[in-house]
């Protein structure tokens, strides 16, 4: 018994350790620092202020949009994302001969990271448009695109959904080809148009895969941060600062690192609810199938 | 015979549209690339022409101001050893909490991944903190060493592997294997090893692509951690890169294209393993 | 079965080693010392520097990236982490106040007493900022495009504007960042008024509006002229906005005399000037220090030390001088410098430093703290992005300061 014990320690204290040194300790101390004001600098002092941070997170109309801002960004994205990805998804598993070169070739954006991608689309939606609007004279379509709120905003929208389409679409191919052919023969003999078969019968079998797609866009999209740092910054006049970029530049570029960690617990009871959410009907899926 | 001819000319259209399609959708990358060999003049005057003249000129001074080869070493050394580190000790953890049938293990595998909730923002400062102070009261530096970055992702990561892990032992690892090993003298040590370490191959596929791609381009944390040159990784070095005054976009667009270069080689190379991989981890995400 | 576990081990071993190796291979090596400073201009030439002072005294000088406008926010975070540059700069009276705990006493460095004292920064009567350089900014123009007589008054300057839409002509270039945006340029009609000092805390405490004052009238006219006939400045990097006046298409740009190392890959086949902005009847240039430069207190006694004689060093020696001077382009400070070959924009700021015809710098010295980034590049951006009135960016800049003075 004592043996066993200690091959169990053996096998899993390492890993707890580190992971109770690396999230827990500072999770809870985060808990702690959110009810001192306190600028962050070891030689400043720190006061304690009870649940006045998270008063005034509630009062602080930044916050605010940007907490709005980002539930209408990820509720567009999880849309376009998911449409696009399911699109991709039908034409990569049809009988086209280069459907596997277009499967290798919409997931690549995936691999580049956030930031990077940023910094691409950086240039293409503000030169690259500016140029194109001069050589081809539509300055209604064509301009710098990261100067003007809307089109900034919708310029992130647009290159979310780029980098996740192909993710999703990858476990979209994989929920269709579970689906087996005796259905989809079965179908056919019935004289089921390809649209009727899509949506009276793919999709419908395919609803475990929407539902994780879904709330994976969910949690990716509210948690944005390297984007939006990379492509826009947040401006113009904050009008494109999503949660993640209010809680940093509160800790780190206004120095209120009591009240951004006060507003950082509270991000963290949101995505917390959510993904709780998420866990709750992917794992009734797992038990459908 | 004729509708045959139908068929093949309309999938012949088919096919043309979706590789058009595909070359659209890649398009930013063809346009940070082919911009990458072009002068600022010739840039300005038309962004997507291929460039007139094959110069190396920029990439060489990206590859001198982001101390390019330096920096590539710094991300290939934490990611390897992130990821090496992350799957010995998730599976040997996913196993024993799998095994081991009391309250303790179920109690430690939901702590596990309720605990994968955290959202980075909630500990990044607070672990900074923590940080320094054990640096300071074991002497061992935890803030910018790329030693101490591979110790955090580590525990980030432990979550999410654990998972994957554990779900594969439950379903696919069999115990009649394990109990015969064990008549056969080995040891707990040995029957993990030898017998169920190989088993889990396609999990440990599945958790080294997701987490080489987690980590090869993650930028918060390594920004947070690593102060001096030297250290620096890849995206932290890009974003300084462009954080300056100056951003010279031939010579940025070179530096992007180097660092794009060496994902797209693992992808090419891993490419049927990463969907799978990918499809294998979908379940959970 | 076997190759398995070996590989295992091995891997297992290697990363192991890895980790450790690496720990160990951060360990501090004797005479080191990082710097840290936010002057893009001269990064390059520092880091030659750092080399050039390696082979002099052995001591290693790292030289951290610069982070735009960005530096103060990393700045801090290093200092709040504990691990910050043995040697950095700061700029405002602000940030001096909240960074007081980690500033060094210099008092003892050979530099300062080869400097004025009212250039010096001080904490509790402490020296502990050596003064970077001096620096003027205005309205710098192509002699060849621009008359200056004819921008002296805010009416002919937005005329000129005007003009130079119709030849298509960048008339006044601003670029996006937050100092070139917005920060500097506004400095020009608070350091007009009579009392610039008073008058600077009336705005604060919101006894006086800035709507009502005809200096930000006219300031807010020139932006409106600025919105109304020339690209938008947020489009525009500082690199976009040298490179145009240095190629021409660009008649004259609000910049600095840090500047002029931006047209080192340029031909310019033109000479230029710097005045002013015209505000309130006057055509002063901005000039004052930028920024100090401080040695770290949380620093070990060693490495401060070493931060200290590298300053002293920097500006002492001859190979230091040397490079402030014609390598850094930097305006002398110290007494018993001098500079003989002035680039044209640094030799139109030491004339205006010598006829006594200058105004402050209040955005260092009286400006609450992070106000330019944190509050008032939005203001700017939601101007430059929308049909807001003259008087409704007034009141708007006049909330910003307001606000962040509260704070």
């Amino acid at each position: 018994m004592s043996m066993k014990k200690r091959w169990f320690a053996l096998f899993t204290v390492p890993l707890f350790f580190v992971f109770i040194v690396v999230v827990i300790i500072p999770f809870l101390s985060g808990v702690y620092y959110s009810f001192v004001s306190w600028d962050g600098l070891p030689k400043n002092p720190m006061k304690f202020v009870g649940f006045a941070n998270y008063a005034k997170a509630f009062a602080d109309t930044r916050f605010l949009n940007s907490l709005e801002r980002t539930t209408v960004f990820t509720l567009i994205t999880m849309v376009t994302v998911n449409v696009l990805a399911l699109g991709f998804a039908l034409v990569v598993t049809s009988k086209l001969r280069l459907r596997n070169v277009g499967r290798v070739m919409i997931f690549m954006p995936y691999l580049i990271g956030g930031l990077l991608l940023g910094y691409i689309w950086q240039f293409i939606l503000g030169d690259c448009m500016a140029t194109l609007g001069e050589m081809t004279g539509r300055t209604d379509l064509f301009f710098y695109w990261l100067s003007n709120k809307q089109f900034a905003f919708i310029g992130l929208i647009v290159v979310a959904t780029w980098q996740m389409a192909g993710y999703m679409m990858v476990i979209y191919i994989a929920g269709l080809q579970s689906i087996s052919d005796d259905v989809m023969e079965a179908a056919n003999v019935d004289g089921a148009s390809y649209w009727q078969a899509l949506f009276r019968i793919r999709l419908p079998l395919l609803m475990p895969s929407i539902t994780i797609c879904l709330f994976l866009t969910l949690s990716n999209c509210f948690k944005i941060y390297d984007v939006n740092l990379a492509l826009t910054g947040g401006g113009p006049a904050n009008a494109t600062e999503m949660v993640s970029m209010n809680i940093f530049n509160e800790i780190f570029a206004k120095s209120n690192y009591g009240y951004g960690q006060a507003k950082a617990i509270v991000f963290f009871i949101i995505v917390g609810v959510i993904t709780m959410f998420q866990v709750r009907l992917t794992s009734r899926r797992e038990v459908e199938v | 015979m004729n509708k045959n001819g139908a068929k093949g000319a309309r999938n012949a259209a088919a096919n043309a549209a979706l590789l058009v399609f595909c070359l659209m959708y890649l398009s930013p990358i063809y346009i940070i690339v082919v911009n990458s060999f072009k002068s600022r003049a010739e840039m300005y005057t038309n962004v997507l022409a291929l460039p007139q003249t094959l110069t190396w000129e920029y990439y060489a001074g990206a590859v001198q101001r982001m101390d390019f080869i330096n920096v590539f070493k710094n991300s290939l050394i934490v990611t390897l050893c992130s990821v090496a580190v992350i799957v010995v000790l998730c599976s040997m953890t996913a196993w024993m909490l799998v095994r081991t049938r009391t309250r303790l293990s179920r109690f430690l595998y939901s702590f596990l991944i309720v605990t994968m909730l955290i959202p980075f923002q909630t500990v990044m400062m607070p672990l900074m903190q923590e940080m320094n102070s054990l640096t300071k009261a074991l002497g061992i530096p935890m803030k910018n060493s790329l030693g101490g970055l591979v110790f955090m992702y580590a525990g980030f990561g432990a979550g999410m592997g654990v998972f994957l892990f554990h779900g594969f032992v439950k379903s696919s690892v069999p115990v009649s294997l394990e109990e015969a090993a064990i008549i056969d003298g080995c040891n707990i040590w040995q029957v993990f090893w030898r017998i169920v370490f190989p088993i889990l191959k396609p999990t440990t596929v599945t958790v080294i692509i997701l987490d080489v791609i987690w980590i090869w381009n993650d930028y918060l944390l390594p920004s947070l951690t690593l102060t001096s040159n030297a250290n620096k990784t890849i995206p932290v070095m890009t974003s300084l890169f462009f954080g300056t005054y100056t951003i010279e976009w031939n010579m940025a667009m070179a530096a992007l294209t180097m660092t794009i270069i060496p994902v797209i080689i693992f992808y090419f190379s891993a490419q049927k393993h990463i969907i799978k991989g990918i499809m294998a981890g979908a379940v959970k995400g | 079965m076997k190759r398995m576990k070996t590989l295992t081990c091995i891997v297992l071993a290697l990363s192991l080693l890895l980790g450790l190796g690496l720990a160990g291979a951060q360990a501090e090596s004797a005479g080191k010392i990082v710097v840290f400073q936010q002057k893009t201009e001269i990064y390059d030439q520092l880091v030659e520097l750092a080399k050039t002072y390696q082979e002099e005294t052995g001591v290693e000088v790292e030289v951290w990236p610069i982070a735009g406008d960005d530096y103060y926010q990393n700045l801090k975070t290093y200092m709040a982490s504990e691990s910050g540059p043995t040697v950095f700069t700061l700029n405002s009276a602000s940030e001096i106040a909240e960074m007081s705990g980690y500033l060094a006493d210099l008092s003892d460095l050979d530099v300062m007493g080869k400097v004025q004292e009212n250039l010096i920064a001080m904490v509790d009567g402490k020296k502990t900022g050596v003064p970077m350089t001096a620096e003027g900014f205005g309205i710098i123009y192509n002699k060849d495009l621009v008359d200056p007589e004819a921008i002296s008054t805010m009416d002919g300057l937005i005329a000129y504007i005007q003009e130079q839409k119709a030849a298509g002509l960048t008339g006044l270039g601003l670029s996006q960042e937050g100092y070139f945006l917005i920060g500097q340029i506004l400095n020009f009609p608070f350091a007009v008024q009579d009392d610039p000092v008073a008058f600077c805390q009336q705005v604060f405490s919101g006894e006086v509006k800035l709507a009502d004052v005809p200096e930000f009238q006219e300031f807010a006219k020139l932006f409106v002229a600025i919105r109304e006939n020339q690209v938008n400045p947020l489009e525009v990097t500082y690199d976009g906005n040298c490179g145009d006046f240095a190629t021409g298409k660009t008649a004259a740009i609000h910049q600095g005399n840090w500047c002029y190392t931006m047209f080192s890959t340029y031909d310019i086949d033109f000479e230029m000037g710097m005045v002013g902005l015209p505000v309130g009847g006057s055509t002063a240039i901005a000039v004052g220090i930028p920024s100090y430069w401080f040695v770290n207190a949380d620093a070990s006694e060693e490495e401060q030390q070493l931060g200290k004689d590298f300053l002293d060093w920097l500006y002492t020696s001859e190979t230091g001088v040397d490079y402030l001077m014609n390598k850094f382009g930097f305006l002398p400070v110290v007494d018993g410098m001098t500079s003989e070959k002035l680039d044209p924009i640094s030799a139109s700021v030491a004339d205006a430093i010598a006829s006594g015809n200058i105004i402050d710098w209040t955005f260092n010295t009286e400006w609450p703290a992070s106000v330019i980034m944190n509050d008032l590049v939005p203001v700017a951006e939601e101007f430059f992005t929308t049909e807001m009135t003259e008087a409704d960016f007034l009141t708007a800049l006049n909330d910003a300061f307001v606000t962040a003075a509260a704070e």
